[in-house]
């Protein structure tokens, strides 16, 4: 689904965020990108969504080397993954409803799959009942899940979340998280950067850890920390 | 559909950003309104010079001993360069009467010279299509048989040429600056909307919006606020030149040089042409321009 081969990533400044990262990801995978603010987590994860260009080495997307990929075809390649950020993203002037029925416009979806679609993306993430409410009414958790919502309505293959619970106290984050896993059960790959030391023991999930650009760790069943 | 959602997005952004359009709308008319006070004018005197091209004849006398037929061949043989408008044949009786009645009060001067003995040549009056072919034209009836003399207005002719080039020149260069101002304003109305919704461009591109789409509000804003312009501009620039037409055509001037203004109608499809274009290439032009940097994620 997704996979890096000797990717190294070098900005124009000089600096190597990423070096010789080798590893990939299966469908229908629950992966944490693991390490400190710094280490390359961002990068990796811009690298994915095509927002940053590779520097060596090839990515490999759903069987597609995406590494040479034309700028005009980057926006498809985007539409087969749901982004989800630390800060919510969220367009304050459009209700609950319109921020997610917004993704499904550009996509150019019909109305009658739209009336249809959004409610059903809502309800999975519990809130059918604020369609109409707009952000600044929310909650951070909610913000986040309208934010989930936004990501899932056009059925991408993954989920590409980048500190989702970064902005939330423990309770809401957790919220978060077992949708998240919920997502995962139905099929849809997860990958999720993340610095949340207690989530990421908690769950189990495979763990790719990168520090100073180079991953260290890639455990099938990991905590945060090696050795856990 | 898809396309009803970029055209209300477009029109929402023209309401939206009130005081920025407004702004862009006025100076818009303004440059608009320049313009086709230098356009209206800029065919008027094309048209005049039209006119007084048509009037400025040659004219080219004709040997008196030269045959009936030998002054046909000569007409035949006129007609036949290229930029001759119109070729009128002037007897020496007609060269007579036209004397004849310019000195009206002195007809004793015209005794003894009428039939054979009439002094005058015969002659064609020559009017020409274009007048920068008039050195040349002279040239080669000049050089024709039975062709006794030519006299034509050289220097009318080229002080017209050169204020129309002038006019022309002047009038190009306002046209392109003013091209230049519009494009601009309508780029920086649209640039604080873009930047307004800089957040929103960029959830548009994590969610696979291509650029064409993320564009198309804006170029609609573009050419909404355009055609707007266009619209205004236009009516005023009507109601004004009929009012000036009015009152040039009231003096008299005109009807004494035996020549006449266009009417509105008459110009109204091409400035309205000009006016559409100008909208929406500026809308569109002026959309690009401001949208590039934010495209780049």
């Amino acid at each position: 689904m997704i996979e890096f081969r000797n990717v190294s990533k070098l900005y124009d400044t000089g600096t190597e965020a990423v070096h010789d990262a080798t590893f990939s990801i299966d469908k229908g995978e629950f992966a944490f990108l693991v390490g400190t603010s710094g280490s390359g987590k961002s990068t990796l994860i811009k690298l994915i969504l095509k927002e940053e260009e590779v520097s060596h080495g090839n990515i490999i997307i759903n069987g597609k080397d995406i590494t040479f990929l034309k700028p005009r075809r980057v926006p498809y390649l985007r539409r087969s993954m749901g982004v989800v950020f630390q800060d919510f993203r969220l367009l304050p002037d459009k209700t609950v409803y319109e921020n997610v029925a917004f993704a499904m416009y550009i996509v150019k979806a019909t109305p009658k799959h739209i009336r249809r679609q959004v409610p059903m993306v809502l309800s999975l993430v519990g809130l059918s009942n604020k369609a109409k409410m707009y952000p600044n009414e929310l909650s951070g958790g909610e913000q986040q899940r309208v934010a989930l919502a936004r990501a899932l309505v056009n059925n991408p293959s993954m989920i590409i979340a980048d500190e989702p619970t970064g902005n939330l106290d423990p309770e809401t984050a957790w919220d978060i998280m077992n949708l998240l896993n919920e997502i995962n059960a139905r099929g849809t790959t997860v990958v999720m950067a993340t610095h949340a030391k207690d989530i990421v023991d908690k769950m189990k999930k495979r763990v790719i850890e990168i520090s100073n650009g180079v991953i260290v760790r890639d455990d099938k069943k990991g905590g945060y920390d090696s050795g856990k | 559909m898809g396309s009803n959602y970029l055209i209300r997005e477009g029109v929402k952004n023209v309401f939206k950003n009130k005081k920025a359009t407004m702004i862009s709308l006025i100076t818009m008319i303004c440059a608009m309104f320049l313009f086709g006070t230098f356009f209206a004018i800029g065919e008027n005197v094309n048209n005049l010079l039209e006119q007084v091209q048509k009037n400025q004849g040659i004219e080219v006398f004709i040997q008196k001993d030269a045959t009936d037929e030998q002054i046909s061949e000569l007409e035949e043989a006129i007609k036949a360069l290229e930029g001759i408008n119109k070729t009128t044949f002037k007897s020496q009786q007609d060269a007579l009467d036209i004397m004849k009645e310019k000195l009206k009060d002195n007809q004793e001067l015209f005794e003894g010279y009428e039939g054979e003995k009439n002094i005058f040549s015969p002659s064609f009056i020559v009017t020409l299509t274009d007048l920068s072919l008039a050195t040349e034209i002279e040239a080669k009836i000049g050089a024709m048989e039975n062709v006794k003399k030519i006299t034509s207005n050289n220097d009318t002719i080229n002080t017209l040429m050169k204020i129309a080039n002038g006019i022309r020149i002047a009038i190009g260069i306002i046209s392109i600056l003013l091209l230049i101002i519009s494009i601009t304003i309508i780029a920086n109305t649209i640039r604080l909307t873009v930047h307004a919704r800089r957040k929103e461009i960029s959830i548009m591109k994590y969610v696979g919006a291509t650029n064409r789409f993320i564009r198309w509000p804006f170029m609609i804003e573009g050419v909404i606020i355009g055609m707007m312009a266009a619209i205004v501009t236009l009516l005023m620039v009507g109601a004004m030149y009929d009012f000036v037409i009015q009152k040039i055509e009231q003096s008299n001037i005109l009807q004494t040089m035996g020549v006449t203004l266009l009417q509105f109608p008459e110009i109204v499809n091409l400035v309205a042409i000009v006016y559409v274009i100008l909208g929406i290439g500026v809308g569109v032009i002026g959309s690009s321009i401001s949208m590039k940097k934010y495209l780049e994620v």
